[in-house]
């Protein structure tokens, strides 16, 4: 089994911390940001996991999900519904922040692109009755949204001072050795300053207009 | 539209009582409200809760390995296909044709979940596309052909022509 992950892309933080969190064994190799690892796919997609069946995986919340699997922990409804809120709402207004953080310069302008997803995020953690957000035990649904959140979170002049549930949540899983030396391989752990995350954010194509407000802004017909 | 989704997979599982869905934002994300627990929300997160109820979990794949394909393609289908730009329907197109070419259904020979909820998310593209288009996408075609046929899916939808014979034969020895 083999990891194929790229220096400065952010996609890559979760699944190496996740990979550490489930001790499962596999290779990393390290690839430049243009390596079409995945034969079908016609942009390069990376992390991707090479499967010993010779089947590639080629979402990161999946590749978690199969660490999971092979660590023995099974999804439930709610680790479902998190990852894929995280993939459905959070991904695509975190990747507009980012462009417009690191390539734009425009500060002030992403606190309202990420407000939505942020604030439902701290209300759901004021509302939990666990430490973390599915059990007591940190689960991979934590170090899935820690690791999307990682660039943003750890600039303290982007962070709103009101969330204070999430600045708590965000700290208790950032203290993990999983998520500190995967936030330190990918982004040598300097978060948005990395120069490696602005080489990757430089090479993605532009999100389209208003990809912050989410999927169906604008159907194909 | 994910509300008819749901309603035509509660047909398709067999499932006798159908539920009570609402929803929310601007998007319109299906929400299932529960009696028993707190209220599901998305489109897959859902299905495949149905599917559970359904004790059908062969759906979702059986090894691990099935199981993250089934739920990468899921994924691919509500971040990818949902919503996706006119330019970049083009390359989903081509993506699932050369992913598709030596496989019968997204998770390989066994029929799931993925292939259910990919053939309701694309199904209008489907069937805008000229019969030049449906050959040069020959094995997607193919698959979707596979899955509008299989018993009990189509439901809400309707059945899309696909030509079994090649129109312009060319190449043949």
């Amino acid at each position: 089994m083999k990891l194929f992950v790229s220096d400065g892309n952010p996609h890559c933080v979760k699944v190496l911390a996740v990979l550490e969190l489930t001790g499962v064994k596999c290779d990393v190799q390290h690839v430049n940001h243009e390596e079409r690892v995945v034969p079908y796919l016609s942009r390069p997609a990376v992390p991707a996991l090479l499967l010993p069946s010779g089947t590639y995986l080629f979402s990161p919340n999946a590749i978690c999900q199969y660490l999971m699997e092979v660590n023995g922990q099974g999804s439930s409804d709610l680790v479902n519904q998190w990852l894929e809120w995280e993939a459905t709402e959070l991904q695509p207004a975190l990747t507009q922040a980012l462009h417009m953080v690191v390539l734009q310069g425009k500060r002030a302008e992403t606190t309202s692109v990420l407000q939505g997803p942020l604030s439902y995020l701290d209300q759901s953690l004021s509302k939990r009755s666990t430490l973390f957000l599915t059990a007591e035990m940190v689960s991979v649904v934590d170090v899935v949204l820690w690791a999307t959140l990682y660039p943003i979170l750890s600039d303290s002049s982007l962070v709103s001072g009101n969330q204070t549930e999430l600045q708590r949540w965000f700290e208790r899983v950032g203290v993990l050795s999983a998520c500190e030396s995967a936030a330190q391989t990918v982004l040598q752990g300097k978060g948005l300053k990395a120069e490696s995350l602005k080489t990757y954010m430089q090479r993605q194509p532009a999100p389209h207009h208003g990809q912050g407000q989410g999927r169906g802004t604008q159907p194909c017909n | 539209m994910s509300l008819k989704e749901l309603s035509s997979l509660e047909k398709a599982l067999g499932l006798k009582k159908p539920n009570k869905y609402s929803t929310q934002g601007d998007k319109k994300v299906p929400v299932l409200q529960s009696v028993n627990g707190p209220a599901l929300v998305g489109l897959v997160t859902i299905a495949t809760h149905l599917v559970q109820e359904a004790k059908r979990p062969e759906l979702l794949g059986g090894s691990a390995e099935h199981k993250a394909v089934v739920q990468q393609w899921l994924e691919y289908r509500v971040t990818k296909v949902d919503g996706c730009h006119n330019e970049d329907i083009k390359t989903i197109l081509k993506d699932l044709n050369s992913y598709l070419e030596d496989k019968v259904y997204l998770a390989g020979n066994q029929f799931t979940l993925a292939d259910t909820l990919m053939y309701y998310g694309i199904h209008h593209v489907i069937v805008d596309l000229a019969v030049q288009e449906k050959e040069k996408y020959m094995n997607m075609t193919r698959w979707f052909n596979h899955v509008q046929h299989y018993p009990g899916i189509r439901h809400h939808l309707p059945p899309v022509v696909v030509l079994r014979n090649r129109v312009y034969t060319s190449g043949h020895h």
